[in-house]
């Protein structure tokens, strides 16, 4: 106590000493650019200077005025000031003896990112930077080839775990920020453009995602990479919790680039990407021979399954020896039947080659910026053109983007940015039965088949499903011209921005955004298409004399949707420094948005593409007529409303405290009005240790600080209420009366509860020898409670499942991430950049409903795989398991299988008899980024990680529903027969011999739960490799050009992985059907006038 | 002083603006959402319930011995029925169809909520109320009815029907309760006690045309007429169809009307479409069935249409034109069922006649009536047996009353295979769907 007194003693008497000796020293403080007075900068004598000067004070700083003035007291043998001003590069300026006004120029850091963050509500000094965020600039060497910004990201940040859902042109990656916080609803981040949250970039589940065919571009995928500046990436509540709950998976801000005042610059840059079309050999597909075979040898054995599908099948049973075949074998078969039937292995139809191809794609930039002190503007034009390795699956977009920021007097400064793009994504039309989808008809198809006749015209694919004899016929060709898919999107984005400044303390800023989204989406089949001959099928009736009532021709499927928002916040900010050492920053706001979405679809029959007329539907009844509906319409509102504010104290400029606070409220219907509004908050600390006086002289350190928060998350499921409610629709139950009905989809609700994430982050960043080392290592804990999840109810319920408050769960993690200048000379620079996560998640406690019959994962990660395990096979072929005594058993000693198949073991029973293998989320993740840079050339290797994560692959064929009629890989030859009893996999089972063995495999999916098909996933991706030349500045001034860059780039060269047979890369193990990932080359030139 | 002022003036605008518009702002009406609270809603629910109710007894068709399937049929219709129609439960196509369990419980769920909210109901009168409510425990014994049909053993073939396992009995809303499978007598109680239950409520006795598919105080006696016959209870059975006869007894007019038209004169629940339109196109008229039809019956022309010797289609079906679950047609059949079993032959002919005299042409009727009432009780019982085939094929009943009567051995071949349901096989019982035992493995015991 006696201590704390001195001390405030002694700063007192300081204070009343200053005028003693001191220099008054008065000047201005402009931006460098356009000579504006920058308003509230910190001018200072550092501490390093004050005692070089052998001053006893601490503490010697002030503050500019409205018109950028200022006035300071140092103490006399002070020789330098040094101004500070957020979003500008510190600038020291010499006092020389008897000068008079001091003038101050201050350069823009806008690419000097290390001084200020943008969190989309604020821009903090990095000084004060409670939180953690991590920001990355754009530029070309980042892009690389990637279509999108989100492709991009991978590999950049540490803590954000990008996963690549297909290959298709303008697919966006799955992205995670610091692992999965919650199962309710989307884990996606929020995404904010320049200070306004993006509707509609919401990815679709993985589900929805294994083919092509369904086509979908978010909001993110509309934004032109090249006008993008930087991105900042908040992961901790403190960073976040200013955005409420939507923000409870992190949030990735978007800062696009603006003009500066000076002269104009002219950037125009292009980008020609080459990507082969990649060989299928990796997933062992069998050739014609030994499809021939197998067929053979199983329409000789006692697997029935769809025992005539197949070309050998129909051979023998056309020439009538089907009996004899099976009797007798091969040599039962006339000579005829013989060479029909060895025809076919000299046919190897390679569906991958054909169906696939290589691809050329381009891009073009150009873009305008520059001002005076007046206004500055940015303008740009972008266009964009991908092709899929798919024929006939394409995307391309077009943007053009006009920034302007005038300042229109001291105190008031306005903006306007307008985003706009138009993309468009084409495939063809697929069939519901997914066989029409070229991915899975290149790996499914057999290799015997050919898809024309000598005579040019096609044949026609009958194995495509169901049995017997199908006379729907099918070629993908044919399917691939006679059907369309195109889903045209054009979107605008609108962001107005007002800040009016009182005086050096006080401004309000107000900021107004529009987003619209307009989506047209165009399914075409023609009269001649498999799509169009199944519809004529099913709509068939004998009631017709066995016609349709679909008109001949055929069909257009059109819907149109429209999905807007409007945003408008209205903050004011306050920051004030008192006494040279108490700096103070507060902001209150609210925020309130709308949005909308609206969406129609028309069905059309009897169309024809030449003319664009459709025909009349005459429909035999109403229950046809509901069928095929032709006109559907939809629409949804949602309003929200927010209050914010945030404060900081420093004190010292090295202590810093924070908080945050935001009420979030929406349009809740069913819930009573106090739930409404939703608290959400932080507190954050941070603690600069390099500016410690005993630390500040340390010559090699140049940053320390130590950073901790605390924060409070929470969310709530919109559509859950605690009554019965429904939705109106219209029935017709009996003729000619329609009624309104109401339709209830969830049973109500009222145990559930508010899902609570709680985060606590600490934090370190040092810099050390002239920053040639910067490390950056964050420790987090992140508690979910009462999380809200999908439980699948015992369908006595009259519901599949409902929502709940599933469990608890806890993120632990540390990430990484190091940058190192290793090697810097004249000519020669080498830095590393590298980021490193680790998130260990575990559920806490977890409520197992009784009538769950796999584990819960309690004390295991969220992700957790459980499998049975598997004992190899018995000696007739069939699987065997291991029981939790250890002994080996067949599947039904394991369940205690009754006739029908199902197990009569208690679900309690049966979750015991699971084993945990491991997570499918990967326990460690990140990048490791090189660039080498020797006099203009520029050498960068990135490379991404993820390890120790598993997979659950689909078996390779299935025991008791194998299609003989269709491809697979070779594993099926080395299964168990009674001519090869040491087979590795197991026999291809019938219904008779162990009939309730049977249904398990066939309807229970028992052998997908076998440890044989979770597989361990490894990989280090080499993401990319370029090599950039810029040609030397006394060339491009000869031809009056700024700096000309050309740059090679090779995307996605090389993984090396754990073992991922029969699959084409690491990370896409488990799905056969995944498109590869693209491998590509692209030339890149840039050029600045 | 200034800058306090300017600064309390921002922090009061910013307040203003916001606060106090701010519940107005939220407070939006979901486009088509409601919360049911009101009479009319509640119709408004039951109204989805009457519409989601399983077409299974038309399903069902397929397994009984009423159709033929060959390989001219579509590839679809080939593989959606004929693992059905060839009883393989074990290993049946991908494709196949199922027979419902989940919808079931849904419109179950919806009736236990009107029950349960009895008092609760708002905007309503007591007796507009207590229909819905009634309809509601209508609804729940139905569904229970179909579901311990299909799924449970054949009350009158067990020694003990309170020892057989069939489905689980749900009467409340609770969601998260798993329950076990009531016996196939537990679940015969409670579909008798919903009916006593809703025929002290429901007090509408005739809905317009239209609205005919919900149940009135007629349909409690037919229902009833029709579960104590599947028991066995022939004198509670036969007092019930004299209850609903002496109210409705009109037959309809075959050169006028299919009987089981949803507007026919005989109609008295208009619910199940039976054989739906997908159903339909895959029917094929068993030959043995239309032979069972003499060339002066009526039916034969105005049921079926014969298009080649073994291409016989199906007329009395494919659109809700043909929605029947209950007429009186069925009744006088119950009855005559019935009385003959409590012993009364003479009782029974004179249920059976007026029927057939309504569908065979007067010569041939004449003739049929000299030999009926020349038959003995066995002639009788397989006359009525063979009338009830005749009368109610295709509207769902065949499968039912093969169970509950003598589950004889039907075959069936599909080019050279033959396919045999053996006397008393235990697939006249369906194997409960898998997806239901997936997500509740009490139903496995």
């Amino acid at each position: 106590m006696k201590r704390i007194l001195s001390v405030v003693l002694l700063a007192m008497a300081g204070l009343l000493s200053a005028s003693a000796a001191d220099v008054l020293i008065k000047g201005t403080v402009i931006a460098a650019e356009d000579g504006e007075p920058l308003i509230g900068a910190t001018v200072v004598v550092t501490a390093k200077e004050l005692k070089r000067a052998g001053s006893s004070r601490i503490n010697v700083s002030t503050m500019t005025d409205i018109d950028g003035h200022f006035s300071l007291s140092v103490p006399e043998g002070v020789r330098e000031i040094e101004s500070r001003y957020v979003g500008y590069g510190n600038a020291t300026v010499a006092l020389a003896a008897g000068q008079g006004d001091v003038v101050i120029k201050m350069t823009s850091a806008a690419t000097e990112l290390s001084e200020v963050v943008v969190t989309g509500y604020q821009k903090i000094e990095k000084r004060k930077l409670t939180a953690s965020i991590q920001t990355v600039s754009v530029d070309d060497n980042m892009l690389g080839s990637a279509m999108n910004i989100d492709q991009a990201l991978a590999g950049q940040v540490s803590g954000l775990a990008s996963t690549a859902t297909s290959g298709a042109p303008g697919a966006s990656p799955k992205i995670r920020i610091r692992g999965t916080a919650s199962l309710n609803g989307t884990q996606d981040p929020l995404w904010v453009l320049d200070g306004i949250p993006l509707e509609g970039t919401e990815i679709p589940s993985m589900e929805e995602l294994k083919d092509i065919d369904n086509i979908y571009s978010t909001a993110v995928a509309g934004i032109n990479p090249a006008d993008i500046e930087s991105i900042t990436v908040l992961k901790d509540a403190a960073a976040t919790a200013i955005y409420g709950a939507r923000a409870a998976n992190g949030v990735i801000v978007i800062t696009t680039k603006s003009g500066k005042a000076g002269k104009t610059k002219v950037n125009f840059s292009t980008r020609l990407t080459v990507s082969p079309r990649q060989g299928i050999g990796r997933l062992n597909l069998l050739n014609s021979s030994e499809k021939v075979d197998l067929e053979l040898a199983l329409l000789g054995s006692d697997f029935t399954y769809r025992s005539g599908k197949g070309e050998v099948a129909r051979i023998i049973s056309a020439a009538g020896q089907t009996g004899a075949f099976i009797a007798g074998g091969w040599a039962a078969l006339t000579s005829d039947t013989q060479q029909r039937i060895d025809a076919l292995r000299a046919i190897n139809t390679d569906w991958n080659d054909i169906l696939f191809r290589d691809t050329f794609n381009q891009e073009y930039n150009l873009s305008l910026s520059g001002g005076n002190e007046k206004a500055t503007y940015y303008t740009s034009l972008g266009y964009q053109d991908e092709r899929g390795n798919v024929v006939g699956v394409e995307a391309n977009r077009f943007n053009m983007t006009a920034k302007t920021t005038y300042r229109l007097s001291r105190k008031l400064k306005v903006g306007a940015s307008l985003f706009a793009n138009r993309r468009v994504n084409k495939s063809n039309m697929t069939d519901a039965d997914g066989f029409t989808n070229p991915v899975y008809y290149s790996r499914r198809a057999n290799p015997y088949m050919t898809p024309y006749s000598a005579d040019g015209s096609y044949n026609y694919d009958t194995d495509i499903q169901g049995r017997g004899d199908s006379d729907l016929k099918f070629n993908i060709f044919e399917e691939r011209n006679g059907t369309d898919y195109e889903l045209e999107t054009k979107s605008v984005a609108a962001i107005f921005d007002g800040e009016f400044r009182f005086n050096e303390q006080l401004k309000a800023i107000t900021q107004v955004g529009l987003q619209l989204d307009d989506t047209n989406k165009a399914q075409v089949a023609d009269a001649e298409t498999y799509t169009m001959r199944k519809d004529i099928e099913r709509t068939t009736l004998s009631i017709l004399d066995g016609k349709s009532f679909l008109p001949d021709g055929g069909k257009k499927l059109a819907s149109s949707s429209t999905s807007s928002q409007i945003t408008w916040k209205l903050q004011g900010e306050y920051s004030a420094k008192f006494a040279n050492m108490h700096e103070v920053e507060a902001m209150v706001g609210t925020e309130i948005r709308k949005t909308w979405y609206k969406s129609i679809s028309a069905n059309g029959y009897g169309y024809d593409r030449k003319t664009l007329q459709t025909k009349p539907v005459i429909f035999p009844n109403e229950t046809w007529a509901k069928l095929y509906p032709l006109y559907n319409e939809s629409y949804v509102e949602n309003a929200f409303a927010s209050f914010f504010a945030t404060g900081s104290y420093t004190l010292k400029q090295r202590y810093t405290l924070g908080g945050s606070v935001r009420f979030d409220g929406s349009d809740m219907f069913g819930v009573a009005k106090k739930y409404r509004f939703l608290p959400l908050y932080s507190v954050s600390g941070l603690w600069r240790l390099s500016d410690e006086p005993w630390l500040e002289e340390s010559e090699w350190l140049n940053n320390l600080a130590l950073r901790a928060s605390y924060g409070i998350q929470g969310n709530i499921d919109k559509n859950t209420s605690s009554y019965v409610m429904g939705d109106y629709q219209n029935v017709t139950i009996l003729p000619g009366n329609t009624e309104e009905m109401i339709s209830v989809s969830t049973p109500p609700n009222s145990k559930l509860r508010w899902e609570k994430t709680k985060t606590f982050t600490a934090g370190v960043d040092l810099g050390v020898l002239n920053n040639a080392i910067n490390l950056s290592v964050d420790f987090y804990t992140r508690k979910g409670s009462d999380l809200i999840a999908t439980q699948m109810l015992a369908l006595e319920s009259g519901f599949a499942s409902m929502l709940v408050n599933w469990a608890s769960l806890r993120n632990t993690g540390v990430e990484i991430s190091i940058g190192t200048r290793n090697i810097h000379t004249k000519d020669f620079m080498w830095m590393t950049n590298f980021n490193f996560a680790y998130n260990n998640n575990k559920v806490l406690r977890e409520q197992i409903p009784e009538n769950q019959t796999t584990p819960g994962r309690e004390g295991y990660p969220v992700g957790a795989i459980f499998a049975l395990k598997q004992a190899g096979i018995d000696d007739e072929g069939y699987p065997l398991f291991y029981n939790k005594q250890g002994e080996k058993v067949t599947a039904t000693e394991l369940l205690k299988l009754n006739a029908a198949g199902a197990s009569t073991l208690t679900a309690a029973e049966q979750r015991d008899l699971y084993s945990y293998i491991g997570s499918s989320e990967p326990l460690f993740s990140g990048g490791f980024n090189n660039t080498f840079t020797y006099r203009n050339w520029e050498l960068a290797v990135n490379f991404i990680f993820n390890l120790k994560m598993f997979v659950r692959c689909q078996p390779s064929y299935s025991l008791a529903n194998f299609d003989r009629g269709m491809n697979t890989n070779r594993d099926i030859l080395d299964r168990w027969t009674p001519e090869n009893p040491g087979g590795s996999f197991p026999r291809l089972i019938n219904s008779t011999d162990r009939p309730a063995e049977y249904i398990q495999y066939a309807e229970f999916g028992l052998y997908e739960m076998s440890d044989a098909w979770v597989k361990r996933c490894d990989y280090v991706r080499l993401q990319n490799l370029r090599l950039a030349y810029t040609l030397p500045s006394e060339l491009t001034k000869k031809a009056h050009l700024e700096k000309v860059t050309v740059g090679v780039e090779g995307r996605n060269l090389i993984v090396f992985g754990s073992n991922y047979k029969n699959y084409l890369d690491p990370e896409t193990m488990g799905n056969q059907f995944a498109q590869p990932i693209p491998k590509s080359v692209s030339l890149n030139v840039s050029v600045g006038f | 002083m200034k800058k306090t002022s300017i600064y309390k003036a921002f922090l009061v605008a910013t307040a203003a603006l916001t606060l106090g518009s701010c519940d107005d702002f939220l407070d939006i009406q979901p486009t088509g959402r409601v919360i049911i609270t009101t009479a009319k809603e509640f119709r408004q629910m039951l109204t989805q319930a009457y519409s989601i109710v399983p077409e299974d007894r038309g399903l069902a068709t397929f397994r009984s011995d009423e159709m033929t399937m060959d390989a001219t049929l579509s590839q679809e219709d080939i593989s959606s029925f004929r693992d059905i129609w060839t009883w393989n439960d074990v290993s049946p196509d991908d494709a196949t169809s199922t027979f419902g369990w989940r919808s079931y419980y849904q419109v179950i769920y919806e009736a236990n909520h009107a029950i349960q909210s009895r008092d609760k109901i708002t905007e309503g009168s007591e007796a507009e109320i207590n229909q819905i409510v009634g309809e509601s425990y209508m609804l729940r014994a139905y569904m229970h009815f179909l579901l311990v049909n299909l799924y449970g053993e054949p009350y009158t073939a067990l020694a003990d029907p309170y020892f057989s396992k069939a489905v689980p009995l749900k009467l409340d809303t609770d969601p998260y309760t798993v329950l076990s499978r009531s016996s196939v007598g537990a679940v015969f109680d409670q579909i008798i006690a919903d009916i006593d239950a809703a025929e002290k409520l429901i007090n509408v006795e005739e809905w317009q045309v239209g609205l005919n598919y919900r149940f009135t105080t007629t349909s409690v006696d037919a229902l009833r007429s029709r579960v104590y016959l599947y028991m066995g209870r022939w004198s509670d059975a036969l007092a019930a169809a004299k209850r609903v006869l002496a109210k409705k007894a009109a037959l309809a007019d075959l050169n006028s009307e299919l009987p089981n038209a949803y507007n026919s004169v005989e109609s008295i629940v208009a619910l199940e479409e039976v054989m739906t339109a997908t159903y339909a196109r895959a029917a094929k008229v068993n030959r043995d069935l239309f032979r069972a039809y003499n060339s002066n019956d009526l039916r034969r022309s105005k049921y079926y249409k014969q298009v080649t010797a073994s291409n016989i289609q199906l007329l009395k079906g494919g659109s809700n034109q043909y929605a029947c679950t209950m007429r009186t047609g069925e009744i006088y059949l119950n009855a005559a069922e019935a009385a003959l079993e409590a012993g009364n032959a003479a009782e029974a002919r004179s249920y059976l006649l007026p029927l057939m005299e309504s569908r065979y042409k007067p010569a041939y009727y004449a003739e049929r009536k000299a030999a009926v009432e020349a038959m003995s009780t066995e002639e009788l019982r397989e006359e009525i047996y063979a009338e009830r085939r005749r009368e109610l094929a295709f509207e769902g009943h065949r499968w039912f009353d093969l169970r509950r009567t003598t589950r004889p051995e039907l075959t069936k071949t599909w080019g050279s295979d033959t396919y045999t349901l053996s006397a008393g096989d235990s697939r006249y019982t369906v194997r409960i769907p898998s997806a239901a035992i997936a997500a509740n493995p009490n139903l496995a015991n």
